[in-house]
């Protein structure tokens, strides 16, 4: 009983900082929540116990979040890291992967708290503009991903599934059906909002947009859709036969679509945590790009030769530190480089994602051999297995 | 006066075509030399690069590491060891062996292509080295595309060439543009040979361009093993040994080469009790090395993976696999003695992973997922077990490799091994049958 009311205690709180608007970037409240999940989670999961106890860290003497240890995302594909009975899983999301290829795992006892982190980032940070609570506060939205039924392990999914049912207007639809991209139906829905001059709303893997553009290619058209509408991609081209650089992949959305780069949203989410980050142009339209999080979120950017977090503005591992992750483990290594970028206005951390220079050559003839596995794998995917958020890090060329 | 400036339209395509124009008219002068005199002098070409005083060296060494990302010392020792046994008598030896008999009347003669490219691409001078005189002692004349990491080797190699002998100097010109600059890549290879070096993508980029008509001979991706009985760790020093020599394959190029372990597998019925032995002793002799030939510095997304491969360790460990992690303080280098043969991703820069495997069908299990990239193995301790030996290598090759030597050996493979399994020279030869005309008839 105890531990339920723990876990119910926790869950109040957090839902209750994810209901509420505007963002409240509270360093106190986050600290005093992070160390009791802390604490919360060291006692129920005990690889996650064995991890910190192994660095000589336990529950009762942190002093502060930022000394909370991080398990790398790999660790998600070798072990179920829950801090509840097996018998009380829920749901499983996966990471993509093909057969053979063993793929990450987040066990959910609870998908309110992963609704509620998505929707309200969501709300935040891609369609800020939308009215809460009125029957304008819907926008009709295309979701170029399969439907979460169809790929029941892509939390991808379940997040345009929530997305879909709570803001998604007349003319919604999921574009993406037994693993095949819809060309026709969507290109038909887009001439329709086109010519009726109604915003729209593109959500999708950005690998299923790069078909949407082929098809409008072959058949030559390009839309004008409407001034507010917009384009949220996520998931880069990982493990894909072709990659896009993203200056060309943005050049023909607008082209295409007529949907100018300040209205084309990067999603960086990955399948171990239940909250995403979103680029900051809707919300600091004047600032530097950046990926923006929720309030109960914090990303530090670490030295992977010290361990230790880098000055501002220098380049590290990311770490993120996610308070939706109540069932699992709330602090997360990516495998991702990334930089910090001075705050927004109202107090949060902003980042960007840094990948390997356009062009640059690996160091020596071999290469870490997981590469040449996942060349392998790359040219057998179809759409169906896209879920677009294992590691999150855009692999634009 | 007017501040206009002329820019030549593309300055790096001209160039690489202006190359080819002055390779076009050395090639006919190269073509009527003996290939038996061209081999000569390229044979002492290789005399002076092996000898570590010579200037060449020196300058290679002054020049090189800081682009490369080496020490300085562990260049040194590394150009030492490749580069002792690659006599200019094995250069010739080499050459004799693929192409024997070519001055008998009966033999088909080489014609030998107009042009070869050759596209370099890493940060090791000895296959540069190679892959660049191997052409011209075809009678081809040559045409480089340096790699960006190591821009010296072949420009220093052309003048080398052309201080013992100027008119074979004029044969081999050295060009360098990005690798994204499609016209110059177009104007390289549009040479009747082109050798390409580089990673998988790279090699099938460039074959998409290539003509039937062309000759492609394409060197991707390889990475390399160690494999130990499991019976030699029961003596300690042998076990001492072992390490002694695998850290060393480890060390030198920083493990970035083709010719690098990536992992070590543990051979033998009761290999997984040596495990965390081994997995001790190459810790211990890899700490050693770095105090001797320290690594290079790494990029952060080099340091990122290490982290990150060595967290998921303790994670592993954390969860009850018997994982054992033995590191540098910094990423210098790491020894994880892994619970299990399947294949984990290798960071390189001096991270080795220690799998046991109890016969020789699970050791062809655990490698077969990067068999097809396989080059070369170290064993050690198969001494005295003969026909397990002959055995092991018979499954080797059977899986792709196209080495096998003793530990500590990997970075010194002879001048005429066969590259991928396949000939070094013969490649590069095109030949033409001189057929005399059928006796009359009765």
């Amino acid at each position: 009983m105890t531990t339920r009311s723990e876990r119910q205690i926790l869950d109040g709180e957090l839902l209750d900082w994810m209901g509420e608007s505007p963002w409240c970037h509270d360093e106190a409240r986050f600290e005093a929540l992070a160390l009791r999940l802390f604490a919360h989670q060291f006692e129920r999961c005990a690889p996650y116990r064995q991890f910190a106890e192994a660095r000589g860290i336990s529950a009762g003497r942190l002093g502060s979040w930022r000394e909370i240890p991080a398990v790398p995302t790999g660790a998600f594909k070798e072990m179920a890291l829950r801090c509840f009975p097996p018998e009380d899983t829920r749901r499983i999301f996966r990471t993509s992967g093909t057969s053979g290829q063993k793929r990450g795992e987040l066990h959910l006892d609870d998908l309110e708290i992963y609704r509620a982190s998505s929707l309200a980032s969501l709300r935040s940070l891609l369609f800020p503009d939308l009215p809460r609570g009125e029957a304008s506060a819907r926008i009709p939205m295309r979701i170029l991903a399969p439907s979460a039924g169809e790929a029941p392990d892509s939390s991808l999914s379940q997040m345009f599934e929530f997305l879909l049912r709570e803001l998604g207007g007349p003319g919604s639809g999921i574009d993406v059906v037994e693993g095949r991209l819809q060309t026709g139906p969507l290109i038909a829905a887009l001439e329709d909002a086109a010519a009726r001059g109604e915003a729209i709303a593109l959500c999708g893997t950005a690998f299923a947009f790069v078909h949407l553009l082929e098809a409008l290619e072959k058949a030559n058209i390009r839309l004008a859709l409407a001034e507010r509408s917009r384009v949220m991609e996520t998931g880069g081209f990982k493990g894909r036969s072709r990659e896009v650089p993203r200056r060309e992949f943005y050049a023909a959305l607008g082209d295409r679509l007529a949907v100018p780069d300040s209205r084309i949203i990067n999603q960086y989410g990955m399948t171990e945590l239940g909250s995403q980050f979103y680029d900051s142009l809707y919300v600091d339209p004047d600032g530097p790009r950046r990926k923006l999080g929720p309030p109960w979120v914090r990303v530090r950017i670490v030295d992977p030769e010290t361990g230790r977090e880098t000055e501002p503005g220098e380049a590290g591992m990311i770490v993120i530190h996610d308070l939706a992750n109540r069932g699992s483990v709330a602090a997360i290594q990516t495998a991702d480089l990334g930089r910090s970028i001075p705050a927004s206005r109202d107090g949060a951390m902003g980042f960007e994602i840094l990948g390997r220079e356009p062009g640059a050559e690996a160091r020596g003839c071999s290469i870490a051999a997981d590469e040449m596995l996942a060349e392998d794998a790359s040219e057998t995917q179809s759409l169906e297995n896209e879920n677009g958020s294992e590691s999150g890090k855009p692999r634009f060329a | 006066m007017s501040d206009l400036t002329i820019q030549w339209p593309d300055a790096q395509s001209e160039r690489v075509e202006a190359a080819k124009g002055r390779l076009d008219v050395a090639g006919a002068r190269l073509r009527s030399r003996s290939q038996e005199g061209v081999l000569s002098v390229l044979a002492s070409v290789f005399e002076l690069w092996r000898d570590p005083t010579s200037r060449w060296r020196r300058k290679l060494l002054a020049e090189y590491p800081g682009v490369a990302g080496f020490l300085p010392e562990t260049a040194r020792v590394g150009l030492d060891l490749a580069l002792a046994d690659w006599t200019g008598e094995a250069l010739c030896k080499a050459f004799e062996t693929e192409l024997p008999g070519l001055e008998q009347a009966s033999s088909p003669r080489i014609s030998p292509f107009s042009m070869t490219s050759v596209l370099l691409a890493g940060a090791i001078p000895m296959p540069s080295l190679l892959a660049c005189v191997l052409p011209l002692g075809v009678r081809s004349p040559v045409l480089v595309k340096s790699a960006s990491r190591d821009p010296f080797t072949p420009r220093l190699l052309a003048e080398s060439i052309a201080e013992v002998d100027p008119e074979l100097g004029r044969c081999i010109e050295v060009v360098s543009f990005p690798s994204d600059d499609a016209e110059c890549l177009g104007r390289f290879m549009a040479a009747e040979c082109v050798v390409a070096n580089g990673s998988d993508s790279t090699i099938r980029e460039i074959a998409r361009q290539i003509r039937p008509s062309q000759r492609f001979v394409a060197y991707g991706h390889k990475l390399s093993l160690a494999i130990v009985a499991a019976d030699s760790c029961r003596d300690e020093s042998s076990l001492e040994a072992m390490a002694h020599a695998i850290s060393l394959d480890v060390a030198l190029w920083d493990q970035l080469g083709c010719l690098s372990p990536v992992a070590l597998y543990v051979l033998g019925k009761d290999a997984a009790t040596h495990v965390a032995a081994v997995t001790d002793g190459l810790a211990n002799a890899l700490a050693r090395r770095e105090a001797e030939l320290p690594r290079g510095p790494i990029d952060l997304e080099a340091a990122a993976m290490i982290r990150t491969e060595r967290d998921g360790a303790r994670m592993r460990a954390a969860a009850g696999a018997s994982v054992e992690l033995r590191e540098s303080a910094g990423t210098q280098w790491t020894v994880i003695g892994e619970a299990e043969s399947d294949w984990r991703p290798a960071p390189l820069h001096r991270f080795l992973r220690v799998h046991a495997v109890p016969n020789l069908d699970a050791l062809a299990n655990a490698i077969r997922p990067i068999a097809r990239n396989l080059s070369s193995v170290a064993i050690s301790g198969f001494e005295k077990a003969g026909r397990e030996t002959r055995e092991l290598g018979h499954r080797l090759s059977l899986l792709g490799a196209s080495r096998i030597c003793p530990a500590g050996r990997l970075q010194a493979p002879p001048l005429d091994w066969p590259r991928d399994g396949r000939p070094i020279v013969l490649p590069l030869c095109r030949f033409t049958q001189l057929e005399s005309a059928p006796s009359q008839p009765r």
